[in-house]
């Protein structure tokens, strides 16, 4: 599990994680050590989900929800045109229900956002 | 006929920058419309790759003085043996693309860097693309903002960094891919006596990488903006090099 500290990126502004395993804990891990108070925009793009790991999400979830109330930020679940990216779009609801519940997150195809994504 | 305004010849060919074949087409309609084509239709060249030999760039301008290389704002250079140390010299084909805003080197393991140093005052971004590690490449172009490091790799010899030598201030992207190169970047890029200035960060890292990422995050929290985490668990490999994913658009886009 990498373990990332931001806390030194005081002017952080735009957050993008990308990964290609299960687990989500060091994004949990990681977005625990932002301490920039001008974060905007978060995106997270899953290449991978599995539900193992179902609790982790919960984790994640509650965090996102706890920065959005606090940083008013819009997190963005990006995901891929094609049959992945639609089993992502249908569980999104289940894996962030708090965040989905309050309308705090927007889904996006990738290569259709203005920014973020990885380049 | 009288000749259209060169100002509205322009605003024409501005639609056609995207459409090589049709720019070729209008370089047939006037002596006139060549000097203003070449301008759009040079913007972007790639030697190296088999469709565009260096060779064939040569044959085709002879003269360096006469080259349509200075309409040149994107370089993709590819392959070994394109840089030659008898391309030194300002009579040489690679002088000329003193105009350029980008240049990406891809597999130009052998080739003697050093002929490329100053190569153009304004530019802005450089790749290196399984391409050695070169400070003193970095150093000799003044306005640098972004770099793009693709599986590039150190060779001792080849890295001929002078401490006391000026670095560019280095304010735009910063990109990692590939084995081990946030380590390497952490390592490699404190040596730029200008510092670290990046306002967005691009980086894939797998698990040993996390206390590289961390420090180059450090080395940039001043002007850090933007970062883009890609994680994979173990080592990955390098992103395989075709002609698809050679170029820098990913720096311009930003």
């Amino acid at each position: 599990m990498p373990q990332l500290d931001l806390s030194k990126a005081t002017k952080l502004r735009y957050l993008t994680f990308q990964w290609r395993e299960s687990s989500v804990r060091w994004i949990t891990m990681t977005l625990q050590t932002v301490k920039s108070r001008g974060i905007q925009h978060i995106d997270i793009y899953p290449m991978t989900i599995g539900e193992e790991v179902y609790p982790e999400w919960q984790d994640l979830d509650h965090l996102l929800v706890k920065l959005c109330t606090s940083h008013s930020i819009r997190p963005r679940v990006m995901y891929e045109a094609g049959r992945g990216g639609k089993i992502l779009r249908d569980r999104v609801s289940s894996l962030l229900p708090e965040l989905t519940r309050r309308g705090l997150v927007d889904l996006v195809e990738a290569g259709r956002q203005n920014s973020g994504g990885w380049v | 006929m009288p000749p259209l305004p060169p100002e509205i010849l322009d605003s024409i060919l501005e639609y056609l920058v995207d459409r090589p074949i049709t720019l070729k087409t209008c370089c047939l309609i006037s002596k006139l419309w060549v000097p203003r084509v070449q301008r759009h239709l040079f913007a972007r060249v790639r030697l190296g790759t088999p469709r565009s030999p260096i060779k064939l760039w040569k044959k085709t301008f002879p003269d360096p003085s006469n080259s349509p290389a200075h309409h040149t704002r994107t370089l993709t250079i590819f392959g070994t043996s394109v840089i030659t140390a008898a391309d030194m010299g300002v009579s040489n084909w690679i002088h000329p693309f003193h105009n350029l805003i980008h240049l990406e080197l891809s597999h130009v393991y052998r080739a003697p860097l050093f002929t490329l140093y100053g190569l153009s005052p304004t530019l802005r971004s450089l790749s290196l693309r399984c391409t050695p590690f070169d400070s003193g490449l970095i150093c000799s172009f003044p306005l640098l903002e972004d770099l793009a490091l693709v599986a590039a790799f150190s060779f001792i010899d080849v890295d001929r960094w002078n401490a006391t030598l000026a670095s560019p201030k280095l304010t735009g992207t910063l990109i990692l891919e590939g084995r081990g190169e946030a380590r390497s970047a952490t390592r490699r890029l404190p040596v730029l006596s200008g510092g670290l200035h990046f306002s967005k960060i691009s980086t894939k890292f797998c698990n040993e990488e996390a206390e590289p990422v961390t420090k180059l995050v450090s080395m940039c929290s001043k002007t850090l903006e933007k970062l883009t985490l890609f994680y994979h668990p173990s080592a990955f490999p390098s992103t395989p090099v075709t002609s698809q994913n050679l170029t820098i658009d990913c720096i311009c886009r930003h």
